[in-house]
């Protein structure tokens, strides 16, 4: 842990506390070990009764009006700049950003969901000060620390290739609608990069709001990518899943979901109890957002998920190479 | 196999020696280990920190993990290390030859090393990582100069390369990502002589790691940078860096192929969208590890990814040949969604549309309505290129058919619903349309730039200006700067629609701004595609300056025009109107001849010579009647070829036939778009 992080978490302590007390101000009840904590703001991160009220608080009907206390909250709390605490919001993005688009369509206000996505992007572009975020991919030709035989530079060699995975960010005082995808897709990137901080609740939240975007049925693709020898009468009946929240899936939003589903997969140590429903949840998102791609037929998308999935499958049958042969005779 | 005879085979062996496994078993299982350990010391002749780290082994083996660790803690591991340190440095020169020493530090090693596995396995994963280092600690302690080549193939060395690879695993399990990251650098950078796969195994953990885990992770340090060599810089970097080399090995034959690494650069190479790079590497697999089908079909994705349809297109092909596999729904909705881009390739597209249709079956019978979908698109593609009015029409309902069909399937997929309003609208349905395009703006949220154009497009088709200006306002509202360029442009048209015509200059200088801007910034704004490029717009203000008989100003701008494109049908088609409009009337006709050499099939220019030549009287009609047809052919509900056929009808005295032009006119000018609905697709 770096030494700016430690400065900073002795002081968010204070403002942690104030956050506490207006939080018990909306929500019920503040569990009283949250309040009494020595280190509250993760206490707030991590605290899984009081994520529940909050999340529940963020589902009802009218949660994203402008005027909503909770939205204003996560919106203070975000602006107060310091690192733990915007952990905190950022815990509870899967939940807003997903009932604040599947909720477009409906026409219901939702200014004070779009005011913290808002706080979240500005603080994004600010951070990167508007540059595109670029990724160099070398083809080999260049030898590097991995190579094994480091041979002197080819002047043929091609220069690597610079790619934009990120494009630049503009500020953007309000959320117009047909920015609303980059802005989520920019909360999204930077929900991605502190995953690791992330409860796994959050992540569990985030796989349930996949599922509601692709709109899909993904239990057909439980094999995938075998052939699918079942009866028709079994599978394919149509699927009776609600399909309401289905979204457009543009690239913007749809890459920070994928690289968020990827680490849900691959990334978390699936020998904790609750990391094994993150896992199994991120696998259904995945099946679902695949049968998402081949109804939008994306070619992108479908390489993408189909490798998830397939690496679902392959890491289901994984062989331990740490392991010691187990021999009848045991030799010196 | 009988347990029996696999109960007979159990032993264990060393310095010449045998012991029965089940006897020791027996004296473990009485919890004699003393008497184990003795008849191990006896029998094989070996000291007690071997025979213990062998009962050690046995009771791992057995699965006894706690019994296996208290076994395991009995021994003084840091002695046993001294000792063989000294044995190594005083007897540098023999131990090549000599196998006391090394079968020592293997008993060691290995039993430090059950240690860490049985740690592990009782879920003490910080324990485990700290005596798995202790493993690698010791071989460098060991061996100061690096490991003996001659150890190269002996189980010291497999437990060494285990140690390697299993030591970051267990930082990672434990939550330790920097001591995670610094033991995978180790193991990758520092010489322990791994065989060719663990090495494999453990770089494509580490790309796993550095892809997934979320840790953002510092450059490796490279002491010095050397020129022309290439350095990672984050984590996406130096995972793809680490899965290409693997690629490399793998083609090379130095690694046993692991069908994850493909899959994980793939995954990591689309999220970049770099499906070109990703189709170099496929095309570099050895052959016969990716089915030759799935491989065509992988390429073919990557090639759709980067909008190389051709090629994509001739991969489905061949993925598709009836030796293959033609029932592919993957394969068969892609070639179709290719085709349906292209009114060249939309015949083949009905054809692939219909078989997908067909395989529809089992799990892919929820791509029913996908497979209805491409299909009405191919089919209204060919429609628009079909060269018979029956044709067409058959076509256009068919399409509509289609679409209709999929969209009671899903009517939740709002592609579809924009689809379907485009389809109803080009059928002049528009009524539909309007209804469609407007719920296709409440599902979108109103964030699709062409669901605000299209609505705005069908109010126009039915003369509805001012609310299609209001329509576009309200786009440019929700739209930022950089991309209100089409949105300009047909707010400039509908202005002029309603004989606005200053206020159409007007916002045609606004549009002029923006695109001067566009150009200057253009380092940062790449991606946007629906630009308005500049010549469109100096091309329609020349067309209003002419409308308004301000010659001069009409013919700035076409010079400007003609600095973007230098010869263009329509270009010549406005001047050809200026000189009309002036009374120039052969220079006018020998302008719009020129137009149509540029481009053979320019509509505007047949209608305006269609004209021309109706009024000079009865000899040159059967050519203004040629003209007209041969322009209604090509667009058939271009109302002003309607217009002067009819007049041409008159003249002839055809009078029923005029009629009918003027009628078809009169009900086109209702239902004509200020834009073509085409332009949306």
């Amino acid at each position: 842990m770096s030494t700016e992080q430690r400065v900073s978490w002795s002081d968010s302590f204070s403002e942690a506390q104030t956050a506490i007390q207006t939080l018990s101000t909306i929500i019920s009840s503040v569990p009283p070990h949250v309040s009494s904590s020595d280190s509250p703001a993760l206490a707030l991160l991590n605290d899984p009764e009081l994520a529940s009220q909050i999340s529940n608080h963020l589902r009802q009907p009218d949660s994203g009006a402008g005027d909503n206390q909770l939205c204003r909250w996560l919106y203070d709390t975000f602006h107060t700049s310091k690192l733990d605490l915007q952990l905190v919001v950022l815990r509870f993005l899967p939940i807003v950003a997903g009932v604040y688009l599947s909720r477009i369509a409906l026409r219901k206000p939702l200014a004070g969901f779009e005011a913290v996505l808002l706080a979240i992007y500005a603080h994004e572009t600010a951070s990167r000060d508007g540059k595109p975020i670029t990724v160099n991919i070398s083809d080999l030709s260049h030898p590097s620390v991995y190579h094994e035989s480091r041979q002197p530079y080819r002047s043929t060699s091609t220069e690597p290739k610079q790619v934009v995975i990120s494009p630049g960010l503009e500020p953007q005082g309000t959320i117009r609608s047909t920015k609303r995808a980059r802005i989520i897709g920019v909360a999204l990137e930077l929900y991605h990069s502190k995953i690791v901080e992330m409860p796994a609740q959050s992540k569990l939240d985030f796989c349930e709001f996949c599922i509601v975007w692709a709109g899909q049925d993904g239990e057909l693709y439980k094999d995938f990518p075998n052939d699918d020898k079942t009866e028709d009468d079994q599978k394919g009946k149509e699927s009776e899943m609600k399909k309401e929240g289905r979204i457009l899936l543009p690239w913007e939003i749809l890459q920070p979901m994928l690289r968020i589903l990827g680490h849900c997969l691959m990334g978390i140590n699936k020998n904790k109890e609750k990391n094994k429903e993150v896992h199994e949840a991120a696998c259904r998102a995945c099946r679902s957002l695949y049968a998402r791609a081949m109804h939008d037929i994306n070619p992108k998308a479908i390489l993408a998920v189909g490798s998830l999935l397939k690496l679902i499958k392959i890491q289901k049958a994984s062989i331990d190479h740490t392991e010691l042969p187990v021999t009848k005779v045991i030799h010196l | 196999m009988s347990g029996v005879v696999e109960r007979e085979e159990r032993q264990i062996c060393a310095n010449g020696g045998c012991v029965q496994t089940d006897a020791i078993e027996a004296k473990l299982n009485a919890g004699n280990i003393d008497d184990a350990e003795s008849d191990l010391r006896q029998g094989l002749s070996l000291n007690s920190e071997e025979a213990r780290a062998l009962i050690g082994r046995l009771e791992y083996q057995r699965g006894n993990v706690e019994a296996a660790l208290r076994v395991f803690e009995g021994i003084d591991i840091e002695a046993a290390i001294h000792h063989l340190q000294s044995i190594s440095t005083t007897k540098k020169s023999h131990t090549h030859s000599e196998s006391g020493p090394q079968q020592g530090a293997n008993l060691v090693l290995e039993a430090i090393y059950l240690k860490t596995k049985t740690l592990q396995k009782l879920n003490r994963i910080n324990d485990a990582a700290e005596e798995c280092k202790k493993v690698l600690d010791a071989v460098e302690k060991i061996f100061p100069h690096g490991i003996p080549d001659a150890f190269v193939e002996t189980k010291l060395q497999e437990t060494i390369s285990r140690a390697v690879e299993l030591l970051p695993q267990l930082w990672v399990e434990a939550g330790s990502y920097e001591e995670a990251v610094s033991s995978y650098r180790r193991a990758l950078l520092t010489q322990w002589n791994l065989d060719n796969d663990s090495c494999a195994r453990i770089q494509n953990n580490f790309a796993v790691f550095l892809l997934y885990s979320g840790v953002q992770v510092g450059p490796p340090a490279t002491s010095k940078q050397i020129e022309g060599t290439y350095a990672p810089k984050n984590n996406l970097e130096e995972a793809i860096l680490l899965l290409m080399i693997l690629m490399r090995k793998f083609s090379l034959g130095k690694a046993k192929w692991d069908p994850a690494v493909v899959e994980h650069l793939t995954f990591a190479l689309s999220i970049c969208s770099q499906t070109c790079v990703l189709a170099n590497q496929l095309e570099e697999v050895i052959p016969g590890v990716i089915h030759r089908v799935d491989l065509w079909k992988m390429l073919a994705l990557c090639c759709n990814g980067i909008n190389q349809n051709k090629t994509a297109l001739d991969l489905l092909k061949k993925a598709l040949h009836k030796h293959e596999k033609p029932d592919d729904i993957t394969s068969l909705l892609l070639a179709a969604g290719i085709c349906s881009e292209d009114g060249f390739l939309a015949a083949q597209g009905i054809e692939y549309a219909r078989r997908a249709l067909d395989s529809c079956k089992n799990r892919n019978k929820h791509l029913k309505g996908v497979s209805l979908r491409v299909l009405g698109l191919c089919l209204g593609k060919q429609a628009i290129v079909s060269s018979s009015d029956y044709e067409r029409s058959r076509l256009q309902s068919e399409a509509l058919k289609s679409l209709e069909e999929a969209f009671e399937l899903e009517p939740e997929n709002s592609e579809l619903v924009f689809e379907l309003a485009i389809q109803y609208a080009m059928h002049r349905n528009l009524n539909n349309a309007l209804r469609l395009s407007k719920q296709y703006i409440d599902v979108t949220g109103g964030s699709m730039l062409r669901g605000w154009r299209l609505l705005a497009l069908i109010l126009s088709a039915q003369q509805r200006f001012q609310e299609a200006e209001v329509v576009t306002d309200a786009a440019l509202d929700e739209t930022a700067k950089w991309d209100q360029g089409p949105l300009l442009r047909l707010k400039a048209k509908l202005r002029i629609a309603q004989s606005r015509h200053l206020d159409a200059i007007e916002t045609y200088r606004h549009l002029l701004a923006l695109i001067q801007a566009q150009k200057k910034s253009q380092t940062t704004h790449q991606i946007e595609e629906d630009r308005v490029n500049e010549y469109e717009v100096w091309q329609g203000l020349a067309n209003l300056y002419s409308s308004l008989a301000r010659w001069k100003d009409a013919e700035i701008c076409l010079g400007k025009a003609r600095e973007s494109i230098e010869c263009s049908s329509e270009t010549l088609h406005t001047e050809g109107t200026i000189y009309q409009r002036r009374g120039e009337i052969d220079e006018a006709l020998a302008t719009y001849v020129n137009s149509l050499l540029v481009e053979a099939n320019y509509v505007p220019s047949k209608i305006s010579i269609g004209a021309i030549m109706s009024d000079r009287g009865l000899p040159m009609l059967p050519v203004a009647r040629t003209m007209l047809s041969d322009a209604l052919r090509l667009e058939p509900t271009n109302r002003m070829a309607w217009l002067h056929l009819g007049f041409v009808h008159k003249l002839d005295g055809r009078l029923s036939d005029a009629i009918d032009s003027f009628q078809a006119a009169s009900m086109l000018e209702e239902s004509d778009p200020i834009e073509s609905f085409n332009s949306i697709l």
